[in-house]
């Protein structure tokens, strides 16, 4: 399959499962795009850990002038303040609208854990068919341990009341998928 | 806390309350109607077959290796710093998981959803040794709540309602709730969260282990799974020797199957691959305090089962309850101990024992629905049989019919003479070929179905008269008629002869045919099962014949899949058998791919059918097409009914064992046909025949019932040869 189709099979895949699928320029759009949302939905603070100090110092400028905090570390003592997680993912996965985290460090992993809302950036370079495709570089990680990999398919779900497909149970309750072209 | 009935009369008491559980019933038939879409849209574009094949293989090439396995993870998991622990009995890993706790100062465990932690009732232990548990799942947190098991392998509380839940909520939390399923979601959401972030340990259970790297595979959708093993200090992870897979690729294509086939989903939302303790800032060390436990409890000998290592295939998705006609009328609590659904049937057994099995074992219908979608290919449906025989061996007394049955069925004479009896010892009770009195042992709960009469003249007396000897016959073919066919419902296969004549095909009646041995089979005793299916060779040598005709599917189904299976060890009958297997050919097969029969040659009258499809013809003998086509050739308009492949509640003797059940199966599908406005219902099995006919007669339906061949027979022109 070539590239188009496959960013076409991505944005199916996860639109399905109510991901908020939207295609970006450049990081300040991503930096934007997550603040504008954390505003939006009254969010005071973005966790965004493991970014290069480039884009984070824009990110930091962004936010002042909206009054929302950025934290990048020690997300776990300040877990009931967690609003919006802004992630970089690894990859991403075509075939079933997935994303790869490689998620070993604490403050990633906890930004797309306990966060309200994940926003993901994917660069279009990172995407691959499906995970058969992406198998060499999934072994060679866990060949180096310690490793925590994650696959993040759409919002934290459960359908365990009466079968209601009901989003947000523990996890982040939006998932927003930002493809940046690279 | 899980209490599961141990004798007969205790289980259909529990079955009978099932059934009267109104919200109950409504869930499960709701699921069981959104299960199967749901499950077909993941799958499009999936070549199921091709999966499970590999699956399957992939499986019977771990299972004979899994201590290598284990060996090979083991190192590889020490070296990235895991503290990996074998326990060879459910109490052992209990034990070993409470030092853990101990050790490590723990007081509070977080825990995400583990059918292994379930089987080895990991809470009570801890509980009792004074250990705060709490499931995080919210379906096995909500049956925590109510100190109770669950009642589906992924969706523990689907028994529940909203209300019940709010209820529930209300009690925990001191606040009242309402029965909003959003909020109630949320009301989780906030109380859990505060328990992950206070406990101490996280137990989760995994989907894989994979031995080339060490690295356990977590599936969940909640994200709960990911909590629990990020943030107290210490994870501790159950998992079953059965989930070793050599390398990523096993796990990948096993991945590729399970969500899609157990909820629908293409995808769970959350996939964890964890190789090694990473980062943990609550731990001393900075690093998690990370193990593993292995199960054993029986899994290696169960490995090296002849018979039973089957059963290890199994990637729990649950999809063998999904479908299970059983199953949806009275739900996971009465269909299981821990394991649930068919798979649940045939573990209970090994893992928490013969007691608990007993009387759940013998509640299956054989109709292979659960086979039909098990994406690890396992023979569930036998393996169910097996496991019944298998307690049957070790009871005390057998129960009067099978007694009975070794007895009589074995001895082709003495079977037909009794046969030949009853249809005397019935005449005066006996009219329109129905018994209009049921004998005295026959309780009121028989009453649901008319019962057919034993005829007179059964079928291998009037074969001389009704298929006479053909001039230059076209082809040779041989009636494997079956009990009923024979003794019941001759003129089902009269209606063949007469069809199969007009076209210049000799039609045999080798006589000394006699029960094909699925009663035998269904009722759990293998070595009957077995000798019926050397007789039955005996009489009826495939090399005499181009083709070998049933109009029973049982019977079909029964010799082309399981003889090969109960004879492959006898010298010589094993090649007979795979011989007839392939010569072996359903009526509607037979008329429309064989003789190739076309329109010109019957009466197009237009008359409204309905059809059922036989549990043993659609999914046994995988033959769904020809019949629909070949009713649409005899000139009948074909209507289609709700759920035609869901099985009618016959289930051979499972109608005189579980009568409530068989009914409940036979008034949906009666139901469902009247709904279409047919005038008649057609289908090509003599044992559905009997279960739909007599359901009709009972409730006073107009539509007529018939075998496809009498439907088929009825409109032929006269004299029509055919080619
Ligand atoms: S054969 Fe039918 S009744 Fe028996 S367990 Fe399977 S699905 Fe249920
Ligand atoms: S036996 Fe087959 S269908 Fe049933 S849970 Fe296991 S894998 Fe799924």
């Amino acid at each position: 399959m070539d590239s188009p189709n496959l960013l076409q099979l991505l944005r199916e895949k996860a639109e399905a499962v109510q991901v908020v699928v939207q295609e970006i320029t450049d990081l300040a759009e991503a930096c934007r795009y997550a603040v504008e949302v954390t505003s939006r939905q009254g969010g005071a603070t973005i966790a965004a850990p493991g970014w290069d100090p480039a884009t984070l110092s824009l990110l930091k400028d962004i936010c002042q002038a909206a009054q929302i905090e950025v934290l990048t570390e020690n997300l776990r003592e300040q877990a009931s303040r967690l609003h919006t997680g802004l992630t970089l993912a690894d990859w991403g996965l075509a075939e079933t609208g997935t994303l790869v985290h490689e998620s070993s460090s604490e403050d990633l992993r906890l930004a797309t854990m306990l966060s309200e809302t994940h926003i993901a950036v994917l660069p279009l370079s990172r995407l691959q068919p499906d995970a058969t495709a992406l198998e060499a570089e999934l072994n060679g990680l866990m060949h180096s341990p310690p490793r925590y990999l994650a696959f993040i398919t759409g919002a934290s779900r459960t359908a365990d009341i009466e079968r209601v497909l009901t989003l947000g149970v523990h996890g982040p309750l939006e998932l927003h998928l930002l493809l940046l072209k690279d | 806390m899980i209490n599961t009935a141990q004798d007969l009369p205790e289980y259909k008491k529990r079955l009978k309350r099932a059934l009267d559980n109104k919200f109950l019933r409504n869930a499960m038939a709701a699921f069981a109607a959104a299960y199967p879409e749901g499950r077909a849209r993941a799958l499009t574009g999936v070549d199921f077959e091709a999966l499970r094949v590999e699956i399957a293989r992939g499986k019977d090439e771990t299972l004979p290796r899994l201590e290598e396995l284990y060996e090979a993870f083991k190192a590889k998991a020490e070296a990235a710093g895991i503290k990996v622990h074998l326990a060879k009995t459910a109490r052992e890993a209990n034990e070993i998981i409470a030092a853990i706790a101990a050790e490590g100062g723990a007081k509070k465990i977080v825990k995400s959803k583990s059918m292994t932690a379930e089987e080895t009732f990991l809470n009570d232990h801890l509980e009792a040794e004074g250990l705060e548990v709490v499931e995080t799942d919210l379906g096995e947190w909500i049956i925590q709540l109510r100190h109770e098991g669950p009642s589906h392998m992924v969706m523990p509380a689907i028994h529940l309602s909203r209300d019940q839940v709010a209820e529930l909520f209300t009690k925990v939390t001191g606040t009242t709730q309402e029965p909003d399923i959003e909020s109630l979601v949320k009301v989780a959401r906030r109380e859990l969260r505060k328990h992950f972030l206070s406990a101490d340990m996280g137990i989760s259970g995994a989907n894989f282990a994979i031995a080339e790297t060490g690295t356990l595979g977590i599936m969940t959708n909640e994200g709960n799974g990911r909590l629990v093993t990020t943030l107290p200090r210490i994870h501790v992870a159950l998992v079953g020797l059965d989930k070793l897979v050599p390398d990523l690729a096993s796990a990948l294509k096993i991945l590729k199957a399970l969500p899609k086939n157990a909820t629908g989903q293409v995808i769970t939302s959350y996939v964890t691959w964890i190789t090694g303790p990473t980062e943990c800032k609550a731990a001393p060390s900075g690093l998690k305090d990370l193990h593993i436990v292995f199960l054993d409890n029986g899994r290696l000998a169960l490995s090296k089962d002849p018979v039973f290592a089957e059963v290890l295939r199994c990637i729990r998705c649950g999809a063998c309850a999904n479908v299970c006609p059983i199953y949806s009328l009275v739900g996971g609590h009465n269909y299981g101990h821990v394991y649930i659904g068919a798979i649940g049937l045939i573990l209970t057994y090994f893992y928490h024992g013969r007691k608990n099995d007993r009387a759940i074992v013998q509640n299956c219908l054989n109709c292979l629905a659960c086979k039909a979608v098990c994406p690890a290919g396992i023979n569930l449906p036998l393996l169910i049989k097996k496991v019944h025989g298998e307690v049957l061996a070790e009871e005390e007394d057998r129960p009067l019919k099978n007694r009975l049955l070794r007895r009589v069925l074995h001895n082709r004479r003495l079977f037909h003479f009794l046969l030949r009896r009853a249809s005397l010892a019935q005449k005066p009770f006996a009219r329109e070929g129905f018994i209009r009195h049921l004998p005295f042992f026959f309780g009121k709960e028989h009453g649901f179905r008319s019962l057919p009469a034993v005829v007179r003249t059964p079928l291998r007396d009037r074969w001389a008269r009704v298929a006479g000897k053909v001039a230059q016959p076209r082809l040779k073919v041989a009636l494997f008629a079956g009990c009923l066919v024979d003794f019941v419902y001759p003129e089902q296969g009269e209606a063949l002869a007469r069809l199969l004549q007009e076209r210049q095909i000799q039609v045999d009646f080798p006589p000394d045919q006699s029960c094909c041995g699925l009663p035998a089979k269904c009722m759990g005793e293998m070595e009957i099962a077995r000798e019926m299916a050397i007789q039955n060779l005996k009489a009826l040598d495939p090399a005499d014949y181009d083709h070998v005709l049933v109009l029973c599917a049982s019977c079909g189904s029964h010799i082309k899949g399981t003889y090969p299976l109960l004879l492959k060890k006898e010298p010589g009958l094993g090649v007979k058998v795979q011989q007839l297997a392939e010569k072996l050919v359903d009526f509607s097969s037979f008329m429309t791919e064989v003789l190739k029969v076309k329109p010109e040659e019957f009466l197009g009258r237009k008359e409204k059918a309905a059809y059922h499809a036989p549990c043993h013809l659609c999914r046994g003998l995988k033959v769904t097409g020809p019949p629909r086509e070949l009713l649409k050739v005899a000139g009948y308009e074909y209507v289609p009914a709700k759920n035609e492949e869901v099985c009618c509640g016959m289930g051979g003797t499972f109608s005189t064992d579980f009568p409530e059940l068989s009914a409940e199966l036979l008034k949906n599908k009666l139901d469902n046909v009247a709904a279409t406005g047919a005038e008649l219902l057609v289908t090509d099995c003599p044992g559905c025949v009997l279960q739909l006919k007599g359901g009709m007669d009972k409730r006073g339906g107009k539509i007529r019932v018939k075998h496809l061949a009498e439907a088929v027979a009825a409109t032929r022109k006269e004299g029509s040869k055919g080619k």
